[in-house]
């Protein structure tokens, strides 16, 4: 009677346990594919991309914005050739070539936005506007979709340190698994070093050699 | 045949229907009847299914432009060999060869295991019935390849030119039979878990499954980064784009199960995680189609945005929750005696590398997704970038590097310190070498140096596994050094092709460290005028216009731009790079010109010239990149794909055996007492 009332209880624990894992996992699965789709469809219903792909449809420069600022007075370059490079590799084309302006100019996707916004840059450096300045400008007319990466800064910062977190608890998680391995070891090799081997009685031996191959077997386990 | 291909199709989706109704409750009744029709109707499927690929190739062939499929990649002109790869330039097209393989696989899955595993079979049936049954779904209801245009045009608008490259003729298909390939394992997974039947047995089935998806992910993936680099002209070959990456991902969850399979055949341990292993594989390649095709993300790669990508959505919540519950109910089954002797032992040196392995795989998967967060989440736009995926995967790239190298050095169990210290020491010797003789050399930049390190210690590694057992069976047996090699590595397949592989790993990270230090420059340049550069290694070379040309070849007028190369004064020959403009069979042009570059190849760096646009008839815009040990990359994936055969290579059962000297048992009554103390 008792019994059956404990087992009862225990099925009442797991099953708990159980719903509890399967609601979670099926939480997440489900936010994240609601966070996708959402976004899938409301990118949808925005904005029509001017996808073009190897599937080959028009390029639009839709997605090109004159930046301009006025000159300085008595303008000085503050970038060489050199850094007006450098520079251009941190910039998103916007273009749907995802690279950067200077490659995507100097490779010829036949885009006419990344030469157009080099246009521009080359006329902000000769206006003696410096990199900080330009790179003010830029983010002004085309928000930070035009950075290369992800700003170091703000909700940004998740993108920076989300997959380093993963991998630090993944760690510390393994370092916990592994440590509940090494006692179930200790736990069985305690239990087997109590009993005896056994070992086939219809061998040959003095009671001697018998007992030590029973250490020696029980030193192999 | 056209019509019957077309009416195939339909069929065959019957088929699927019936494969996964019957297969399911044969399995639930266990009626073997209604067991054998569910995989009878498998092989239909197959069968309908090649009929359907025979009609749109015979459609193809015929120009029957009368098909939206035929009339949009295809023109008349198309040399043959395209106009056969046209089958996959498309959406629809490329969801039939998709749903070809899927079916040739399920068809030699379920027939070589007719006689095995036959408990698990009908779920694994019904499951690849429900897979096939999607794919051709969404053929059916959404981008049928068949679809008729209301009028039939006179030409077809032909293939896009940068599609008209024998990389890509290869690249899809390779990569398609990689991805495809993860249903197979899932299928399995799934029958595993409905059966509770969750020892290593079904390893034993998915295991060669799972190399060769691996195999053919590699070999796809390669052949693509080589397409990127020859034909799109940003002389690179990775750009971390989201399609790139949704290849890339499954190859890592795939690599991460390999490694870790070996704990479960060897001490049944990670029962859970090698199930979650294989089931991310196949949900990460559906994902990796729906960013594909659905148009959520930008890519230069992404297929034209269509409805289908959101059936993909919906298919995956369902995959990823069914399997979710699967798992969740069967964690007591899956419950394993897990013991371990050492925190250093090569146990924990696989739960490492898998960490890192899916840790690379979760980053990279947060790069693609996380503009679609920001956006949700705070409205803005942002882009992530190739910087991004570089400054996070770099550092885990070489902590996977420097594992490649420590894992096969630490001993099953317990590695005791003098065994470590044995072990060790040689490769440690060959890295530090590496490092000082680079350092020495002058090469200053820290991320390199350590690649090369590491990538010196996983030699050394490499080397001394290879000189050891070699070394014992030449002492063993009396071998000559070519056939202890052989012997060694035919006997133990799985170990040293491994190492193989890993070779490979190791000559790609060498490689890849070398593009940090690619140089460029670009130039105007009218005929005869020439420009001067310098290569990473100070060599000066000098660019000299022989003008420009223009002529018509094939489906083509090309504009052409020559340079007569020297490099320090001697000559290297002339390089070329063009501008195609390809026509119609009317000779209107049709798709934006594009570009051919000129490759000056060798192990020791590409000189890779771009002919960016004509100023005028006499003038050359270019731009001239030195990019290092690019050659590697090519080689190393080659190393990779030899030692994936090496271990996929059917082994004779009496061969079997691990380790690469293990010592014959004197006799059976040894074995005995063994047997007995167990």
């Amino acid at each position: 009677m008792i019994e059956s009332r404990e087992s009862s209880h225990e099925a009442a624990i797991t099953t708990r346990r159980l719903f509890l894992t399967r609601a979670g996992s099926v939480a997440v699965v489900v936010a994240g594919s609601v966070l996708i789709s959402r976004t899938a469809w409301g990118q949808d219903a925005a904005t029509p991309q001017p996808a073009t792909a190897p599937g080959g449809e028009e390029m639009t420069s839709d997605s090109y914005k004159p930046v301009v600022r006025p000159a300085k007075a008595n303008a000085v370059k503050q970038m060489d050739e050199k850094q007006l490079e450098a520079f251009e590799r941190n910039l998103a084309c916007p273009c749907p070539c995802t690279l950067d302006i200077y490659t995507c100019r100097t490779t010829d996707f036949n885009c006419g936005i990344s030469p157009a916004v080099h246009g521009d840059i080359q006329r902000l450096v000769d206006g003696g506007h410096n990199a900080d300045e330009i790179m003010a400008a830029m983010t002004q007319t085309y928000g930070d979709f035009i950075l290369m990466q992800p700003r170091k800064q703000g909700f940004n910062l998740l993108a920076w340190f989300a997959p380093f977190a993963a991998i630090a608890i993944g760690a510390v998680a393994i370092g916990a698994l592994l440590r509940g391995w090494r006692r179930n070891a200790d736990v069985a090799a305690a239990t087997r070093a109590s009993a005896p081997v056994k070992i086939d009685p219809s061998i040959e031996a003095t009671p001697d050699e018998l007992a030590r191959l029973q250490a020696a077997l029980r030193e192999e386990r | 045949m056209i019509l019957v291909g077309e009416l195939s199709l339909w069929v065959a989706l019957l088929m699927a229907a019936w494969t996964t109704t019957v297969s399911f409750s044969g399995g639930l009744q266990g009626r073997p009847d209604l067991v054998k029709s569910g995989e009878r109707a498998l092989y239909a499927t197959f069968g309908f299914t090649l009929l359907a690929s025979i009609g749109l190739w015979t459609a193809l062939f015929l120009h029957d432009f009368s098909i939206k499929f035929v009339a949009s990649y295809t023109s008349s002109n198309l040399p043959k060999i395209y106009t056969f790869t046209a089958f996959w330039a498309g959406q629809s097209g490329s969801m039939l060869f998709w749903a070809l393989i899927l079916t040739t696989y399920s068809a030699i899955a379920v027939f070589t295991n007719r006689k095995s595993n036959r408990a698990m079979m009908p779920y694994v049936t019904g499951t690849l019935g429900i897979i096939c049954l999607f794919f051709l779904m969404t053929m059916c209801f959404g981008a049928n390849p068949y679809e008729r245009l209301d009028w039939i045009p006179p030409e077809g608008r032909g293939m896009n030119p940068q599609l008209q490259n024998p990389g890509m003729a290869i690249h899809p298909p390779m990569l398609y039979l990689g991805l495809v390939g993860t249903a197979i394992p899932f299928a399995f997974a799934i029958g595993a878990l409905v059966t509770r039947k969750l020892d290593t047995q079904w390893l034993g089935a998915v295991r060669r499954w799972a190399l060769l998806s691996w195999f053919f992910l590699t070999i796809g993936i390669i052949l693509g980064m080589w397409w990127a680099y020859v034909e799109l002209g940003w002389a690179g070959y990775w750009a971390w784009d989201a399609v790139e990456n949704s290849s890339f991902l499954p190859w890592l969850t795939i690599t991460a199960f390999l490694h870790s399979i070996m704990i479960q055949e060897k001490r049944g341990m990670l029962r859970k995680w090698n199930v979650t292993l294989v089931a991310m594989s196949f949900l990460l390649t559906i994902l990796g189609t729906f960013i594909t095709r659905s148009g959520i993300i930008e890519s230069v790669h992404a297929f034209a945005q269509s409805p289908v990508g959101d059936w993909f959505l919906w298919f995956l919540i369902v995959a990823a929750v069914s399997t979710a519950y699967l798992v969740s109910t069967r964690l007591n089954d899956l419950q394993a005696n897990a013991e371990l002797e050492s925190m250093v032992s090569r146990e924990a040196a696989f739960l490492y590398n898998n960490l890192v392995l899916v840790g690379i795989c979760f980053a990279t998967l947060w790069g693609v997704l996380f503009p679609i967060l920001s956006e949700w989440v705070k409205g803005d736009k942002i882009t992530v970038g190739p910087p991004f995926f570089n400054a996070v995967n770099g550092p885990l790239g070489l902590l996977l590097l420097a594992l490649t190298g420590i894992g096969p050095l630490i001993a099953w169990r317990r590695a005791s310190t003098s065994n470590l210290k044995r072990q060790f020491t040689w490769p440690v010797i060959a890295g530090v070498a590496t490092f000082a003789v680079l350092f020495a050399m002058g090469m200053r930049q820290m991320y390199a140096l350590v690649s090369y390190l590491l990538a010196g210690f996983v030699f050394g590694t490499i080397i001394q596994e290879f000189v050891k057992g070699i070394g014992a069976r030449r002492r063993m047996y009396g071998e000559g050094l070519f056939g202890a090699s052989m012997r060694l590595i035919g006997r133990n397949r799985r170990r040293y092709g491994g190492y193989i592989v890993h070779f490979g790993v190791a000559i790609l990270f060498c490689a890849f460290a070398g593009l940090m230090f690619k140089k460029d420059l670009t130039a105007t340049l009218k005929a005869g005028e020439s420009v001067k550069a310098k290569d990473a290694y100070g060599s000066e070379w000098v660019f000299t216009s022989q003008g420009i040309s223009s002529f018509e070849q094939l489906n083509r007028r090309v504009v052409a731009a020559s340079f007569n190369v020297t490099r320090d004064g001697q000559s290297m020959g002339i390089l070329s790079s063009e501008k195609r403009q390809h026509v119609n069979a009317a000779g209107e042009p049709t798709f934006e010109p594009s570009t051919e570059v000129g490759i000056l190849e060798s192990p020791k760096q590409d000189v890779y010239l771009v002919f960016t646009g004509a100023v005028d008839r006499e003038t050359a815009a270019i731009h001239i990149n030195f990019n290092p040990l690019v050659w590697w990359v090519w080689f190393g994936g080659i190393i990779m794909a030899f030692g994936g055969l090496i271990v996929m290579w059917p082994q004779a059962v009496r061969a079997e055996r691990e380790g690469g000297y293990v010592a014959e048992l004197p006799s059976e009554s040894a074995m005995t007492l063994v047997g007995a103390g167990a």
